[in-house]
């Protein structure tokens, strides 16, 4: 810099001898500072396992699957099954749900399942020397027994089947989750470290007693599995549902015949009703409440009625007879009244009645959870265990979670369920630090209201897209490729996650932002206009008060 | 990162405009475009102060400062020198509203029709803003400035600098706006590129003071003009061949884009002048597509 | 080589610009300029001069056009008169805060309304603030050769410099002249060396905002160039006689040696003082001339020593600067009182809107200057039916009488 000090330092003309870097302070200008701040996403909230979805679909469009596989199995270890048979719930809190369709994150999280079926599972450092054991290889079971592996632990699953998977294996069908995806999970499992210990049943084989005396803890995870009976006259005569679904996943029933009827609204109803239709049979369900009642996915519902199942709402069979190696079943009509306990409206009857028979009539309208192996002070005055948010009893070395606590529920409850009682578990037992997947939500979700999806064209959303396979039970949907994925996964917001997206590097008129795979602010220049907050389109950046 | 803006810089950190100036990004954009090989011409406007005060200087190629009325001119003895040289560089007249308009149009006009071998980009915020907000024939029907007070509205329209440059029929002019910044850029890659004579870009330029809103809403108030067909995006090459380069795929109605500012007030409580003007613009927005399609020889959704 | 040949002024202002080796020209036609640039288009277009010719669309674009191209390193050339270079004032003034060595040659005519065409110099005088130096051309030799040497003391202290010519009288009037030898111009005037050149490998910006902590240094400096251009023309015009042949100095000094009585004159109209001093010389009044070639930088020492100890002094101005007197008288008084002694100077105006000047003329200044005993500021020669003498202040604005019934419709 010459001497401005004296004329002979200046220039002939006004020609300039610097550039504006750091000589225009303009950063004094600002009463409010763009900083990033990543917050959870709608969807993270509302999934119940906290999935960090924006952060791993980031990952995953970047093509960078182990990194997109470490974050995702920091909540949920399993994206391949719930990939699949999840009812989305992040769906329907997506930003984009009301514009043009939510993203299609479950469809995404199948590919992100099966792209990474191969990846071992992170093998412990050291030992810890605890062994716990977890009762039941269900979703709840084989999730709690993943994390407690990652933390050292020796971990052994005891289940009472002859082979590992739980409802996975013996209650969801073939056509929404293959056996063997079943199968390579729990061989990734077991690759862990985890032991599995077959046929051996809760109650029976062994006692809560025995496994709490011989290991640091216990988390009993074992399902819901007694079916409700009708309680009509006749209902011997019923098939319960979820049994049948059992022998068929074990390759042991068919079809029982042409025309079949399935009583439920739930989950296992519907299950029930499209195996046996796609087993050919002509099928119709009956539902004492209407469509809005129906507790079932609504996919599954969508799909049942595109497979041909017809529904009969506000139906109730009250009388079941045999007639000659059929099943004849008197139906009636039933209103809706008031809601009841569940807060759904009261089915009423109205005293019309019919008949119709059927070759085969199955029942799927609720399962309970068997609680004879537990003792008498572990179970609350209403009859269902009492459990703390993770698991705890009365008794501090047993844990409890799953379908066994709620009633039939969704496979993501049951996984988070598994991995908050894992928790509780390992802090219990260690205590001193809190492994990253132990960790909850930091702050509240981000709100719709709050994201700039301006630049973001419509766009159909993906669906699941068939598969080639012809077979009755064989999968029916394909894994996306990734280009396919990497459309859908451009339509995301990426709602409070920084994904790099660079809007707001472009946007901001003063070169105060620069880009180093992500923004970087220069605070000296930048004059807090706030497009960069406006435009980020995840509403990841904020303004902060400028401390004066 | 999923835009496709290069992320070198054309212009340091650190410069003189307003808080999210249109002028600043326009120029930050456009540099991206023009590259390092490039001669501005700056005529008296924002941009003459924008750059910073003597001695610094906030952008990486060379600038001369002229009069007001002068840029394309000046330009154009620039250009003439450096191909006397034999030297191949892009130069450029960097100039407002006023400086296109009105004071510099003749300026403008002349080396349009002699076809000269520059490029003119008028970034246009629609008023003399660097004097303090003053009425141009740039400012549309309606809007607020120092000289068109509420009690002495602007009743002109806007004058379309598009249509003269497209009788002069130069081979290139485009409009063009920062909050489509892929467009943008890819239209002055083309002005730089295209040969045969003049290259003439129409960018409208928020600015939050003289429009009257909040600095933070500066590109939502960029997009809402293209989308609500105030201020269309779309070529023309030798006076003639029309493209629109920009379909709004869900537009918005012009008050969308009037109610976010200020100056608008007049026209807001102005019913009647609102419903000629919302006329105008749907009129103007229809010839457009017309010639479009004449271009093209395929209909487009004009809804 | 150098060849005789018969030109007006025009042409051989033409000639000057090609010797001169012009890059780049923009011009604006204006009577009476216009055969500059038709001769120069025809030079270029034929190859015989290398140079980018553009056909801007007024004056004010012609100066900024050749700005431009100085800005970016090339040696331009332009031509105006009259009201273009009152339409080029803004511009004038951008050339020299951005040190560009233009060159321009003024045909200087009367300013309307109105409309006239003919010789004065209250045009080009109005300019003499801007800070252009400024020449007065008073044969077509000198038309041609004043470009030549403009540009090159102009590259030296980087100040643009215009060339004045009497309209029509010169502009239009064919004298022999010497063409000069390309290679002996050549060795005269080397290539243009900018102070700076527009490029990209530079990335700057010339000329923007300068608050009040640094205009008036920059300026200073421009002021201190023009202080230095009066010697350095005087350098580069004895020079010119040494290559050229031709000795140019700031003025001309014509029978002054044993000059009781000086007629101070510039332009055309001093072949006729010559021709009168030469008369009267016959006559036995011992009356000499100053020609002024040099009005900027004003050669104070020059007029100072030429005018020290004289009786009386006439200034001749085409020109008139109203509620003042005419400029060159203005001017020459300015310099003698800076000297404190102050031979009495009359200043005479005449020959306003292209009226003649006659050898006669001068005999009736001459006349007065012997006659009258105090000096007046401004003495209007040849207005119908005032004899010379200065303004009258007992006058009423008369209105404009309607039209006679008789012409009316």
């Amino acid at each position: 810099m010459p001497d401005l000090t004296h004329v002979d330092g200046y220039p002939e003309i006004p020609v300039s001898l610097l550039p504006s870097r750091g000589m225009l302070q303009t950063g004094d200008w600002r009463n409010l500072r763009p900083v990033l701040h990543p917050r959870p996403s709608p969807c993270t909230a509302a999934c119940p396992a906290l999935v960090p979805i924006p952060r791993y679909l980031h990952l995953l469009a970047e093509d960078r699957i182990e990194e997109a596989h470490a974050v995702f199995t920091l909540r949920n270890p399993f994206p391949a099954i719930t990939g699949r048979v999840c009812p989305h719930d992040c769906e329907a809190a997506c930003s984009r749900a009301t514009r043009d369709g939510a993203v299609s994150i479950r469809v995404l999280e199948r590919h992100l399942g099966d792209r990474a079926a191969d990846l071992p599972h992170p093998l412990p450092q050291e030992r810890s020397g605890r062994h716990i054991a977890v009762v039941g290889s269900g979703p709840a079971g084989l999730s709690a027994a993943y994390y407690l592996r990652r933390e050292g632990h020796a971990v052994t699953v005891f289940e009472r089947r002859d082979r590992p998977g739980g409802v996975l294996r013996y209650g969801i069908p073939d056509y929404r989750l293959p056996c063997d995806v079943v199968d390579r999970e729990i061989e990734r499992l077991a690759d862990m470290g985890i032991g599995f210990s077959t046929g051996v049943s809760l109650g029976e084989d062994v006692t809560l007693e025995d496994l709490t005396t011989d290991h640091d803890a216990v988390f009993v995870a074992t399902g819901a599995w007694r079916e409700r009976p009708m309680g009509v006259p006749g209902d011997d005569l019923l098939t319960p549902g979820l049994a049948y679904l059992d022998a068929v996943n074990r390759g042991e029933a068919g079809l029982p015949g042409a025309h079949c009827a399935v009583v439920g609204g739930g989950n296992t109803a519907m299950d029930v009703a499209r195996v046996l239709r796609r087993l050919g049979a002509d099928v119709t369900v009956l539902y004492r409440r209407t469509a809005t009642e129906m507790p079932a996915i609504a996919e599954e519902v969508e799909r049942a009625a595109a497979d041909g199942v017809r529904f009969e709402f506000l139906t109730q069979p009250v009388a079941v007879a045999a007639a000659g190696g059929r099943v004849d079943v008197t139906i009636e009509q039933m209103r809706l009244g008031e809601p009841d306990e569940s807060g759904r409206r009261r089915p009423e009857p109205t005293g019309e009645c019919g008949n119709v028979v059927f070759d085969a009539v199955f029942t799927a309208i609720g399962e309970t959870a068997d609680l004879s192996p537990f003792p008498a002070e572990l179970i609350g005055d209403d009859g269902w265990l009492t459990a703390g948010p993770s698991g705890e009893t009365g008794d501090e070395r047993v844990y409890v979670g799953g379908d066994l606590i709620t009633g039939p529920a969704t496979v993501v409850e049951a996984i988070a369920a598994g991995r908050r009682a894992a928790a509780a578990i390992h802090a219990r037992l260690e205590g001193a630090t809190t492994p990253a997947w132990a960790e909850s939500l930091a702050e509240e979700a981000l709100g719709v209201a709050e994201v700039n999806p301006a630049y973001f064209p419509r766009r159909i959303r993906l669906e699941d897209p068939p598969s080639a396979a012809v077979a009755p039970l064989a999968e029916e949907t394909a894994t996306v490729s990734p280009v396919t994925a990497l459309a859908e996964i451009e339509r995301c917001y990426s709602c409070g996650f920084c994904n790099e997206c660079g809007t707001c590097f472009v946007f901001c008129p003063d070169s105060a932002i620069s880009w180093d795979d992500g923004p970087v602010f220069d605070y000296e220049v930048c004059k807090g206009c706030g497009i960069c907050t406006a435009e980020c389109p995840g509403h990841v950046i904020i303004e902060v008060k400028e401390q004066l | 990162m999923k835009w496709s803006i290069p992320i070198t810089e054309g212009m340091h950190p650190g410069n003189l405009g307003c808080q999210a100036c249109g002028g600043a990004l326009s120029m930050r954009l456009a540099l991206k475009g023009f590259g390092p090989d490039t001669i501005a011409v700056i005529p008296a406007c924002c941009w003459s102060i924008i750059d910073g005060p003597w001695p610094v200087h906030a952008l990486q190629i060379p600038v001369f400062h002229t009069a007001f009325e002068t840029a394309a001119v000046v330009a154009t003895g620039i250009k003439a020198a450096k191909a006397y040289q034999e030297k191949d560089v892009t130069v450029v007249a960097w100039a407002g509203d006023g400086g296109t308009f009105d004071i510099g149009l003749q300026a403008l006009s002349g080396a349009a029709e002699r076809n000269e071998d520059i490029v003119y980009v008028c970034y246009d915020n629609e008023a003399y803003m660097n004097t303090g907000i003053q009425r141009s024939s740039s400012t549309p029907i309606g809007a607020w400035t120092t000289t068109t007070p509420d009690e002495r509205p602007e009743l002109r329209p806007k004058k379309d600098i598009m249509g003269i440059m497209a009788a002069h029929a130069i081979p290139y002019a485009a409009t063009a706006c920062p909050a489509y910044p892929e467009d943008m850029l890819r239209k002055v890659r083309r002005a730089k590129e295209t040969t045969g004579g003049m290259r003439f870009l129409h960018v409208l330029s928020v600015c939050p003071p003289g429009w009257k809103m909040s600095s933070e809403r500066a590109i939502e108030a960029m997009r809402m003009a293209v989308r609500s067909r105030v201020f269309p995006l779309y070529e023309v090459v030798d006076g003639e061949d029309t493209t629109i380069t920009y379909m709004p795929e869900e537009p918005v109605p012009p008050e969308a884009y009037f109610e976010m500012q200020g100056r608008f007030r007049p026209l807001l409580d102005d019913p009647d002048q609102l419903d000629q003007v919302k006329a105008l613009i749907d009129k103007k927005w229809r010839s457009l597509v017309a010639r479009h399609e004449a271009t093209h020889g395929s209909p487009v959704a004009a809804d | 080589m150098s060849e005789r040949h018969l030109l007006t002024g025009n042409h051989a202002a033409s000639y000057g610009a090609m010797l001169s080796r012009a890059e780049v020209i923009s011009a604006y036609p204006i009577t009476p300029q216009t055969t500059i640039v038709e001769l120069l288009s025809e030079l270029v277009a034929s190859g015989k001069l290398d140079a980018k010719f553009i056909t801007v669309e007024s004056e004010h674009s012609a100066m900024a056009a050749c700005i431009g191209a100085a800005a970016a390193g090339a040696r331009t050339y332009t031509a105006t008169a009259g009201q273009g270079l009152a339409l080029m004032h803004e511009m004038l003034h951008w050339a020299v805060g951005a040190r560009l060595p233009v060159v321009l040659t003024n045909v200087s005519r009367a300013m309307a309304p109105g409309w006239s065409i003919w010789s004065e110099q209250t045009d080009i005088l109005s300019q003499r603030d801007v800070g252009w130096m400024m020449l007065f051309a008073g044969s077509v030799q000198e038309a041609q050769d004043f470009v030549i040497w403009s540009y090159r003391a102009a590259e030296q202290v980087y100040m643009p410099a215009m060339v004045s010519m009497d309209a029509f009288i010169l502009s239009h009037t064919s004298e022999p002249l010497l063409v000069h030898d390309q290679d002996r111009v050549d060795a005269y005037l080397p290539k243009f060396r900018p102070l700076y050149d527009l490029d990209p490998s530079e990335p700057r910006a010339y000329g923007g905002l300068v608050n009040r902590d640094h205009y008036f240094e920059i300026r200073h400096k421009m002021y201190e160039a023009m202080e230095r251009a009066g010697s350095v023309l005087a350098e580069a015009g004895a020079e010119f006689g040494e290559v050229l042949g031709h000795h140019y100095g700031p003025v001309e000094a014509y029978h002054m040696d044993d000059a009781d009585y000086v007629v101070v004159t510039a332009g055309a109209m001093s072949s006729n003082v010559r021709a009168a001093v030469n008369a009267l010389r016959d006559r036995g009044v011992k009356v000499g001339m100053l020609r002024i070639i040099v009005f900027r930088p004003f050669p104070f020492a020059e007029v100072q020593t030429q005018l020290a100890g004289r009786k009386k002094i006439a200034v001749l101005d085409r020109n008139m600067s109203p509620g003042h007197s005419g400029i060159f008288a203005a001017e020459v008084r300015s310099a003698l009182s800076a000297q404190g002694v102050l031979p009495d100077v009359f200043g005479y105006v005449l020959g306003i809107g292209g009226r003649d000047i006659r050898v006669e003329t001068v005999f009736d200044v001459v006349d007065d200057l012997l006659t009258r005993d105090r000096p007046e500021r401004a003495l209007y020669v040849g207005v119908k039916g005032l004899p010379i003498g200065p303004a009258r202040t007992d006058g009423e604005v008369h209105p404009i009488e309607p039209l006679p019934a008789e012409v009316t419709p």
